[in-house]
């Protein structure tokens, strides 16, 4: 943000910052072998949903592509706008073949549509669900406006507590393999994920 | 990869239109301001050494007020900060707006009184903090109170309070030297000493008067950047739009005990904190209701692609 922009007030909504969603895919194998965390098979993208007949026609339209694409692999598609307003579509593969590459190439096919329709800058984070030894949730997010990923790990029930020494260790765990979050305090949680 | 960037570049539509008349008479209110100042300094110095303590005096003040004046603000309206757990849903909302807007998170506090209404504190996006009141997180809706939390995070990110604090420097310098100079004015050494303490009171008086219409101007211009920064932040100006409806029809109605407790700092506040609406516009620190609903509604034109 330069002087001009402060004098005048101005600021933009940053657009995503260069891709790095594709790492989940080499991490994940990190995360399966070494440290018995097994994806669940689902994940999602959250955005800001516009409420414009373009932006809902582009919505539309990405849908039936991620579907089509979907298609081979049995990948299913659903939406669900949460409680704060923000849309989640939410990626699910068939029972017994989880593929994160599969979810990856999904959600970078929303993402690369809702960009290409000019509205990047609504693109919030994208989320994949995994679950370690003991069944308990561990989910790996992507920011878009930071390009960078950090686990969350939400306690059980609907308690909004999170353990921060489990994504700590995870962090030490699969650092080497994904770009984290340098910042702590830019880990922010996610309540009530669908997935 | 250069055909890449340039067909994003091609692809990339804008939501919103520029508010390139807003910049404008936001920078030619900055330029009056400045070249106000530089008269200022220049008569200041003119008049010789006398002047330059009271700088050096200014200076430390406005370090403090920098420093340590949101301290006092908050405490003296009573702020309390609040953790995600005591506020989840004000904490999820301004998470989710953090991540949009790339910002680290401000604190997050509470006044609990019943007057609905939200401001931004702090100098640096780093010691920044949001406040909400009691009355606001009950009376509004998710996407209305996102709305004003974007408006409030709009702040932080144009370093509303800092740009005010430093542009009024001048200003609060000009106050004091006439105030000074009614206590202990007149009966220095010779005529020709007398006559410069006359100028610089004069001059001071003069910055003083010019400078409040136009550093109340200056507010007023911030506001409809942060209305506009949180319609952007969000997407959705018209919630916004209907807050500060409800907000504003709620604070003509609240009882004035209340309104005393909060008057202090209402430059930073989204609605003044004020019972009777003021008929002086050009001294209003925030633009009048009808104005910012006005720009809102473009706004929302231009997202609808109707405008």
């Amino acid at each position: 943000m330069g002087l001009r922009d402060i004098l005048t007030g101005r600021h933009q909504v940053k657009d995503p910052a260069p891709d790095r969603l594709f790492a989940i895919t080499t991490a994940y194998v990190a995360l399966q072998s070494e440290h018995q965390i097994d994806p669940t098979g689902s994940a999602a993208i959250v955005f800001q949903s516009l409420a414009t007949s373009d932006f809902e026609s582009t919505l539309k339209d990405m849908e039936e592509v991620v579907t089509a694409t979907g298609g081979d692999s049995g990948t299913t598609v659903s939406t669900e706008d949460d409680s704060y307003g923000y849309r989640w579509m939410i990626l699910r593969n068939p029972p017994g073949a989880a593929s994160v590459e599969d979810l990856a190439v999904g959600i970078n096919a929303v993402s690369g549509s809702i960009e290409t329709a000019g509205y990047g800058e609504r693109l919030l984070c994208a989320v994949f669900a995994f679950a370690d030894a003991q069944k308990r949730r561990v989910c790996f997010i992507y920011n878009y406006k930071r390009g960078y990923w950090y686990p969350f790990v939400p306690a059980p029930g609907d308690a909004q507590e999170r353990s921060t020494e489990r994504e700590l260790q995870l962090k030490a765990q699969i650092g080497s393999e994904m770009p984290i979050e340098p910042e702590l305090e830019r880990w922010f949680p996610l309540w009530g994920i669908p997935i | 990869m250069c055909f890449c960037d340039n067909l994003a570049m091609v692809a990339k539509r804008q939501s919103f239109g520029k508010d390139t008349g807003l910049q404008a008479r936001m920078l030619l209110t900055l330029f009056l301001l400045g070249l106000l100042y530089a008269v200022f300094v220049g008569v200041l110095f003119a008049a010789g050494a006398g002047a330059s303590v009271i700088v050096v005096i200014a200076v430390v003040l406005l370090l403090m007020q920098l420093f340590g004046s949101d301290k006092l603000a908050m405490a003296a309206m009573g702020v309390k900060e609040v953790s995600p757990e005591q506020e989840p849903e004000l904490h999820g909302i301004i998470d989710r707006l953090c991540v949009q807007a790339d910002l680290p998170k401000p604190r997050v506090c509470v006044i609990e009184t019943s007057v609905p209404n939200a401001c931004a504190m702090g100098r640096s996006q780093k010691s920044a903090s949001v406040t909400a009141t009691r009355g606001i997180l009950d009376m509004l809706s998710p996407a209305e109170l996102e709305g004003v939390m974007a408006h409030e995070l709009s702040h932080v990110i144009n370093r509303d309070v800092m740009v005010m604090t430093l542009a009024s420097f001048f200003a609060s310098l000009a106050s004091m030297i006439a105030q000074f100079a009614l206590f202990f004015g007149g009966g220095y050494g010779n005529d020709e000493e007398e006559r410069d303490i006359m100028i610089v009171i004069l001059v001071s008086v003069v910055v003083y008067v010019v400078s409040f219409v136009l550093l109340r101007t200056l507010s007023r211009y911030r506001e409809f950047a942060a209305d506009r920064g949180s319609a952007v932040l969000t997407g959705r100006p018209s919630a916004l739009a209907s807050a500060l409806i409800k907000i504003s029809g709620a604070i003509e109605r609240a009882p004035s005990q209340d309104l005393r407790r909060v008057e202090g700092s209402s430059a930073f506040f989204i609605i003044p904190p004020r019972a009777k609406k003021s008929l002086m516009n050009l001294f209003a620190d925030h633009p009048p209701l009808e104005q910012r609903l006005a720009a809102l509604e473009r706004l929302e034109s231009q997202l609808q692609g109707v405008a």
